[in-house]
């Protein structure tokens, strides 16, 4: 089976168990991986960042959230972007343009995490969900289609923050992924010391830079793989002629390659690795 | 010898004490006009603890609640269909199965779904009763409200007695639970929480020269027994006709010696206010314009001032240009008058007619206008007792948690902090929480802080420090009561409240100490995470390791303090104003005058039909407009239509979304809420 193939299957479980509601159980205790709103209609999960703002302004130590959300880390990382989160798959659905990351840009999201607590904080209210894309599409529409949300200015806002972020989507791959998600951020926190990573074979890598074209994050995988960025998709290993980048599960000393430890100096214009 | 006895103990008895026996059956008198109800929250959970089986066609959602009526639970379950249609179902059986039998259908109010039925109550050591019930679900909430209709009733020397169960727990004779007696012998018992007929089981009430006071109530309450004790004056009656009790006051501005008993000849209006309280705030630019209005005719209104701060109610006079009198202990709630008026709750008021008898009570706006150009009109020798009297919203009762180690430990000279876990166990915001230690001797000084406010089922750690230079052991150990000070809101009713936690000061090093939260773990989180990108080779991996341990057992701990749980909680609630269901708050109806005078001159007749559904949201607020409007202007007629129950009506006339309002003259149908009243303005300047 193909690694592509594989992915797709999880991240079709990630949207059955983002919306498992249908099966007619209530919210459980189980904080989901991902961005997923707990307010739409079929959620059975709490979102994290909702968790987060509502513990902020309830004055809560968020014991059980950092400890799942540090658990989560440490076993994926920001696989769970790539491998699981349906907001990620809507996202990959609309990879069209794989363009290269902008390192200014991507630290964004670092932004956005750290504003949302500081308006909960400050504010005392929830206004990361009053913009969040993921939950205009989960929970606005699935109650405007009952009839349940009115076409009022926060609906409207909602379907801004949407509409932006699926043109934003279309012109970059994994926009939102690569620049706004606040749960991406937290997970970035631990994507290099986590257990599910990316390996180089430095041996086999030629520079051709296949991996990075493949790449929906517009990172180059062979020189930052693991990075804050890279959500570990393994387009890039599919994409290597030379198959030397794999996917997979080691302790992070086993897969800390060359390109974070680089055998070749930074400065090389084209950063081509010398062949043997 | 035995009779001898017999007949020596029975006089014995007589001569000791005289005890009656009441007898009570469950009936709801005509007599009982008013009656503090009890309105109990109850927590809806995805999930409960025990398993029970729904077997019924598939839900969108279901929340689960359990009533328990003494030895009796009773498992709830509010279910949600992909339609939007919602039904109560209530396990009568308590086979752990809910069934289509079990279920039932509400009825819609603009505030809620109500279901009405009844239970069977088992108290303990009493016979089980049928225990009527209403569950009322203010819609798209995590919880319902239960409001109790369990009242018995008896008689007992010629006068018509009531019992209530006021905690709704199926118990009679607990905390909560109260009495209402016709004292005055009217034929009318008023049993509110403020009413003079209304008496705790503690409280002693007055027949004639004699009073009585509960001596055992049985726990089905069909029997009560009284014994008579000292003699306690009557409380005075606070109803509409019954004469306002005059009282003394210095006037807060000029400093003058005023009495109510000088405003003989005037309609008085006798406000308790406070600056802190939003409602009573926003009830001033009304009573301006109705003091500007009728005060040359003889209208005159006296503010009772609950603040404490000087400072404040005179800034907020000058701000306001308030012109009357007000009177100021700066005491809060200890407030003299506030307790001659038994006021619990503000905004209160009371409307005094020209002879010095209370004639309404807690009028606003329309209303309230409307009553004083009734009195203003009035010969000044007519008394008349037929007026309203409307209830409380809500009763006041406690919403935080306090939680406090059972002791701490004091040395000399060393500061000790004592950690105070505030739990805020309801959906309304605690505010302005004081803290204050009673019964700690003078050489231990103490500092308390003080919150600002705390938000609906949120908690706070803050922290008690005392510190004495000598102490004595013997003096040891110390109990020491730490008492909350705070006030909440319930729509248009602020409430102060006053709760005590105990603990024990003992001498030297504390057994248990307080919780405290430790900020350790997350600053080594934190660091950790960024370390990651820092270390290199085996040390990463061990670090890893490190981090999985960590995070495993932080999340244990966040388990172990109920945090799992709480998340839960807080994801079961839907907000709507998060997903663009409706506006964060629902704007206030702007009566600016122009508006006013351009409805108010509208010179043809105009049918509104306002088309509602009890779920929409910013339903309430056409409502109101609409209504307004057909006030100001008697050539508008407004009807209401509720949408769902009228579904066929709604679409021959256009309507896809509520509110939406249908001018029958023009057949113009306008959506929705924003910028309505211009927007109804100009449509209905458009009729031919």
């Amino acid at each position: 089976m193909k690694l592509r193939h594989l992915r797709w299957g999880t991240q079709a479980l990630g949207i059955f168990l983002g919306l498992l509601g249908v099966i007619g159980i209530g919210m459980t205790h189980i904080i989901f991986p991902g961005l997923h709103c707990y307010a739409c209609p079929l959620s059975v999960t709490i979102c994290p960042i909702g968790l987060l703002q509502n513990l902020v302004i309830t004055g809560t130590a968020p014991f059980y959230l950092l400890g799942v959300l540090a658990v989560y880390g440490i076993f994926l990382g920001r696989g769970w972007c790539g491998w699981f989160c349906p907001f990620g798959t809507v996202n990959d659905l609309l990879s069209w343009r794989k363009v290269r990351y902008r390192k200014v840009l991507s630290s964004l999201k670092f932004l956005v995490l750290l504003g949302t607590v500081v308006a909960a904080w400050r504010v005392a209210d929830t206004w990361f969900c009053k913009l969040c894309p993921a939950a205009s599409l989960t929970a606005s529409l699935p109650y405007f289609a009952m009839g349940l949300a009115q076409p009022t200015t926060p609906f409207f806002i909602h379907m801004g923050t949407l509409a932006a972020t699926l043109v934003g989507m279309i012109a970059v791959s994994r926009f939102w992924c690569r620049y706004l998600c606040p749960m991406g951020a937290i997970l970035a926190l631990f994507n290099r010391a986590s257990f599910f990573g990316l390996r180089l074979d430095s041996q086999k890598c030629t520079g051709c830079r296949a991996c990075q074209n493949a790449c929906p994050m517009g990172i180059a995988p062979h020189l930052e793989g693991n990075s804050a960025n890279c959500i570990k998709c393994g387009e890039c290993v599919s994409s290597c002629p030379q198959h030397a980048l794999s996917l997979g599960f080691s302790l992070p000393e086993a897969r800390e390659y060359a390109s974070l430890r680089l055998p070749w100096p930074r400065s090389r214009a084209n950063r081509v690795p010398p062949r043997k | 010898m035995w009779y001898f006895f017999f007949v020596l103990a029975c006089v014995a008895m007589g001569v000791a004490q005289e005890i009656y026996q009441i007898d009570l059956m469950p009936a709801q008198p005509e007599s009982l006009v008013s009656c503090a109800q009890e309105a109990r929250r109850l927590r809806l959970y995805p999930t409960l603890s025990k398993s029970v089986r729904y077997e019924g066609p598939a839900l969108a959602r279901k929340l689960f609640g359990e009533i328990s009526l003494g030895d009796a639970t009773y498992v709830i379950m509010l279910g949600i269909s992909a339609q939007n249609e919602v039904a109560l179902w209530v396990d009568f059986d308590g086979d752990l199965r809910l069934t289509s039998t079990e279920k039932l259908q509400p009825t819609g109010y603009s505030w809620g779904l109500v279901w009405s039925f009844a239970l069977l109550a088992r108290p303990k050591g009493g016979e089980p009763y049928e225990y009527p019930l209403s569950v009322v679900w203010p819609e798209g909430r995590g919880y319902v409200v239960l409001l109790g209709d369990c009242v018995l009733s008896g008689w007992f020397q010629g006068r018509q007695i009531v019992l209530v169960d006021g905690d709704l727990d199926g118990v009679f004779g607990t905390k909560g639970d109260f009495l209402g007696v016709d004292v005055d012998g009217d034929g009318k018992i008023y049993a509110d929480l403020d009413d003079h007929e209304y008496f705790g089981l503690s409280e002693a009430f007055t027949l004639g020269a004699k009073s009585f006071k509960v001596r055992e109530i049985s726990p089905d309450g069909r029997r009560i027994l009284v014994e008579e004790t000292s003699y306690v004056p009557p409380k005075v009656p606070l109803i509409p006709g019954s004469p306002a009790p005059d009282f003394t006051f210095r006037e807060f501005v000029s400093g003058q010696e005023l009495s109510l008993k000088s405003f003989r000849g005037k309609v008085v209006l006798l406000v308790f206010w406070a600056t802190w309280c939003p409602p009573c705030m926003a009830s001033l630019p009304g009573l301006r314009q109705l003091y500007s209005q009728f005060h040359a005719q003889g209208f005159e209104i006296i503010g009772v001032s609950l603040d404490e701060s000087a400072a404040d109610l005179r800034q907020v006079l000058a701000d306001q240009g308030i012109a009357w009198p007000v009177a100021f202990e700066g005491k809060r709630w200890d407030n003299s008058l506030a307790a001659l008026y038994r006021v619990y709750g503000i905004p209160t008021t009371y409307l005094i007619d020209r002879n010095g008898v209370i004639r309404y009570r807690d009028l606003r706006e329309e209303e309230l206008a409307k009553a004083v150009a009734e009195l203003i009109n009035e010969a000044a020798q007519t008394t008349s007792r037929g007026a309203s009297l409307p209830k409380l919203s809500a009763q006041a009762e406690p919403i935080l948690e306090i939680a406090l180690p059972k002791e701490a430990g004091l040395r000399p000279g060393e500061e000790t902090a004592l950690s105070l876990r505030v739990t805020n166990a309801s959906p309304y915001l605690a505010e302005e929480i004081r803290f204050s230690v009673q019964g700690l001797p003078a050489e231990i000084l103490s500092k308390t802080p003080d919150l600002f406010d705390l938000p609906a089922f949120g908690e706070r750690t803050v922290s008690l420090t005392f510190w004495a230079q000598k102490l004595d052991p013997k003096d040891f150990p110390i109990p020491i009561k730490v008492r909350v000070e705070y006030h909440y809101c319930v729509a248009e009713a602020c409430f102060q409240m006053v709760q005590e936690a105990e603990t024990t000061l003992v001498f030297g090093g504390s057994k248990a100490s307080g919780f405290v939260f430790p900020w350790w773990v997350l600053i080594l989180l934190a660091t950790g995470a960024h370390a990651t990108w820092l270390i290199r080779g085996r040390a990463l991996s061990v670090f890893s390791v490190l981090i999985l341990i960590l995070a495993l057992a932080i999340l244990g701990f966040g388990v172990y303090l109920g945090q799992a749980r709480q998340a839960q909680r807080v994801a079961a609630v839907l907000c709507t104003s998060c997903v663009g269901i409706e506006e964060a708050r629902a704007p206030e109806v702007e009566r600016s005058p122009e508006l006013r005078r351009a409805f108010a001159e509208l010179p043809k007749t105009a049918h509104l039909i306002l088309f509602y559904t009890p779920r929409c949201r910013a339903c309430p607020y056409a409502k109101k407009l609409v209504t307004e409007i057909a006030q100001i202007n008697p050539k508008i007629r407004v009807e209401m239509v509720d949408a769902d129950s009228e579904r066929e009506r709604a679409e021959k006339a256009g309507v896809v979304v509520v509110p939406a309002i249908l001018i029958q003259e023009t057949g113009e149908v306008l959506f929705g809420t924003n910028d309505l009243a211009t927007r109804l303005l100009s449509a209905l300047k458009e009729i031919p």
